[in-house]
């Protein structure tokens, strides 16, 4: 066993299921989604970007670009979101949000589908 | 560079994660902590907030307490997070500054800009091994004749003496072992531009590994290695390398052309000179009794050469057994009693050849002393010692560099120049005189350039499509492209017809195609015809006094109005 890919796949499934926990339930209802669940999703989805940095295999290359894609989806959720201030309630703001961390989501499921491919590749 | 680029990434891998942990643990504890605003009711930052908050806090700008003055919860939480966070903040930073302070790193960009520029060179160039003195010379030789150089040299110190030259081209160069075939494949061995290689680096073995290498991974190209002992020499010959430079032979050889051919030794000198340099008047060494001072590598080419001209010589040798002479008077040279058991004050010429300077000069001083006009032959080893040499003045002294230069200079330059200098040295001292004779008239006492041209397609088109149609004279194309009736100062010393080579053409000699010339000249002289020979409307000026139209209109009227002209 490996300590880091140990961390390498906890981050990158918890970057996955915590966008999927913010994504789901009513699109346009606000006490649906929480602020900080949002936060945390980011924060992760930072930190799985970086523990990509430096592999040189193409594999490696696809994984950081899914990242970064991930990446710029939540980033522009929660500008979007800070930038409505105290209309952050309304429908038409948390559809948008909401919508965009849906596509943020389907940046890491492909992630993760990388990860469990590079996973059964792995012979022994 | 992308491999430059992942290395940075990998190694800023732990100081990002640290940012990005400890932000989150701020701003996360900022927005949870309890504060009252103005109007007395409970209130909270958004978590947008106290990103900001803590942002402007972690990089020490510090704006203050934004929106409302905070209660004390939010005051000890902020007191924590600014020893949280601005602690990876500079550790972040710092990594960064190492990271690129790094010499490995360093390393890394220099090569990669170095094979970067290489890449980018689109002229034919040659490869220069080890910048001492040597190669300074030859690349400052080569850099005013137009040709591009790459240079490796070992020493960093001698890198930062390139760059603070000034040339007229950019020299890509990268201080790194030649030695290894990874640095010469970087340094565009494998160019489809590149010539050739010259290895003249001080280290006799590093130059039969060069050469090795080159001779191993384009076999094409040509290579020059530096060998000074015999071993090398023959070793390097083995396996095909171009040119041998032994600088101790070539120098007993010039000797011997002194002696026997002042006019011919002085061609040679002149032609792979560094040009725009003033030539030195050399003096003609007598014939007569020569007494040699050491049997090395130097003085044995020197008495075998001496011998040649049938000049006596007595050796000096302090280790006659070692250095295998047979004949010698053994002592160092630099006593009286030894001098004057040589014959000193009957000798016509000294050479003093150890491989000591403080030696020799001592040796040439004392011998001077008994004998004030002795022809005085200095051999010079170190090269701090120059200014030493320069103070005795001596008739002729050896420098390795020198001789290792203008031998590469005359391989390097045109292949054409190599062979009129072989052909040269068959040709009588008067023939040599004469040709100086006529250089100096046409292009004055310094150094000129030599340039070859061939006539092909691609190097002279005008000139090439002009003899379809018509013949084309040498004089023709030596014409003034401003005033025909004046001829360039430009001598024509060569030219090679279907491998066969014809020194010094007439003017009226009619030119082929396939034909290559080598001339000889001033550099103004140089760029004019080179343009010329490729331009047709400067080449139907040259050859027929006729300005040609440059659109089509004007060629149409200027046809009608010839045509007119004819009827009327």
């Amino acid at each position: 066993m490996n300590l880091e890919k140990v961390i390498f796949g906890f981050f990158i499934l918890l970057a996955l299921t915590l966008n999927f926990g913010f994504f789901i339930g009513d699109i346009d209802n606000p006490h649906h989604h929480h602020a900080y669940e949002l936060y945390v999703a980011i924060v992760v989805n930072l930190i799985a970007t970086v523990l990509k940095f430096g592999d040189r295999t193409h594999i490696g290359a696809i994984h950081l670009a899914t990242s970064l894609v991930a990446d710029l989806q939540l980033i522009a959720a929660a500008i979007l979101w800070a930038a409505a201030g105290a209309n952050g309630d309304d429908p038409s703001v948390i559809v948008s949000v909401v919508s965009l961390s849906g596509g943020a989501l389907l940046a890491n499921i492909t992630s993760v589908v990388l990860l469990i491919a590079e996973t059964i590749q792995i012979k022994r | 560079m992308n491999n430059i680029l992942f290395l940075i990434l990998r190694r800023m891998r732990l100081p990002i994660i640290a940012v990005i942990v400890s932000y989150t643990i701020a701003v996360a504890g900022m927005s949870l902590m309890p504060g009252v605003d103005p109007d007395g009711q409970p209130w909270r930052l958004s978590i947008f907030e106290a990103f900001y908050v803590i942002s402007y806090t972690a990089t020490t700008i510090g704006f203050g307490e934004v929106p409302f003055p905070y209660s004390t919860a939010q005051r000890m939480w902020m007191s924590f997070s600014i020893y949280l966070t601005v602690i990876p903040w500079f550790y972040a930073i710092g990594k960064i500054i190492t990271l690129f302070q790094d010499p490995g790193l360093r390393q890394a960009f220099t090569t990669s800009r170095f094979a970067r520029e290489v890449n980018h060179l689109m002229e034919p160039f040659y490869i220069v091994c080890g910048y001492g003195e040597t190669g300074s010379l030859l690349v400052r030789a080569l850099d005013k004749n137009e040709v591009r150089v790459v240079v490796i040299e070992l020493e960093q110190e001698r890198i930062n003496e390139l760059e603070l030259e000034d040339y007229q081209f950019d020299i890509p160069n990268l201080c790194a072992d030649a030695k290894l075939p990874e640095t010469l494949l970087r340094a565009g061995l494998k160019n489809p531009m590149c010539q050739g290689v010259a290895a003249l680096t001080n280290d006799d073995h590093a130059n039969l590994a060069i050469a090795v290498a080159v001779k191993l991974i384009s076999p094409e190209l040509r290579v020059l290695g530096r060998a000074e002992t015999e071993q090398t020499a023959s070793n390097m010959a083995s396996f095909g390398t171009d040119h041998i430079i032994n600088p101790y032979t070539i120098f007993g050889d010039h000797l011997a052309m002194e002696v026997h051919a002042i006019g011919t030794y002085l061609l040679h000198e002149w032609l792979t000179g560094v040009p725009g340099e003033s030539l030195k008047s050399p003096i003609c060494p007598p014939i007569g009794k020569w007494i040699v001072c050491g049997y090395g590598r130097f003085g044995r080419s020197v008495v075998q050469n001496l011998e040649l001209e049938h000049i006596s010589t007595t050796i000096i040798e302090a280790d006659p057994e070692r250095t295998g002479c047979k004949e010698c008077i053994v002592g160092n040279g630099t006593e009286k009693e030894t001098l004057q058991q040589a014959g000193v004050h009957d000798a016509v010429g000294i050479v003093a050849g150890t491989n000591d300077d403080i030696n020799n000069l001592s040796i040439v001083m004392t011998a001077r002393e008994m004998n004030p006009d002795l022809f005085v032959v200095l051999r010079k080893n170190k090269r701090f010692n120059a200014a030493l040499f320069e103070h005795f003045k001596a008739d002729i002294t050896m420098e390795p560099s020198d001789i290792i230069a203008h031998e590469c200079l005359a391989n390097m330059i045109s292949p054409l120049l190599a062979q009129f200098l072989s052909l040269v040295r068959l040709q009588t001292n008067v023939w040599a005189n004469s040709l100086i004779q006529r250089l100096v008239e046409t292009v004055g006492e310094n150094v000129p350039e030599t340039w070859a041209i061939s006539i092909t397609q691609e190097n002279t088109p005008a000139l090439f499509h002009m003899l379809a149609h018509e013949p084309v004279t040498l004089a023709d194309i030596l014409r003034n492209p401003n005033h025909r009736e004046a001829s360039l100062a430009i001598v024509p010393l060569m030219i090679l017809r279907n491998h066969q080579p014809l020194l010094l053409p007439e003017a009226d000699i009619a030119l082929e195609r396939g034909d290559r010339i080598l001339f000889c000249g001033h550099d103004n002289a140089k760029s004019t015809t080179t343009y010329a020979l490729s331009d047709f409307k400067t080449m139907r000026y040259m050859l027929h006094d006729q300005q040609l139209a440059d659109s089509w209109l004007w060629r149409q009227i200027k046809r009608r109005k010839s045509a007119n002209n004819v009827r009327t």
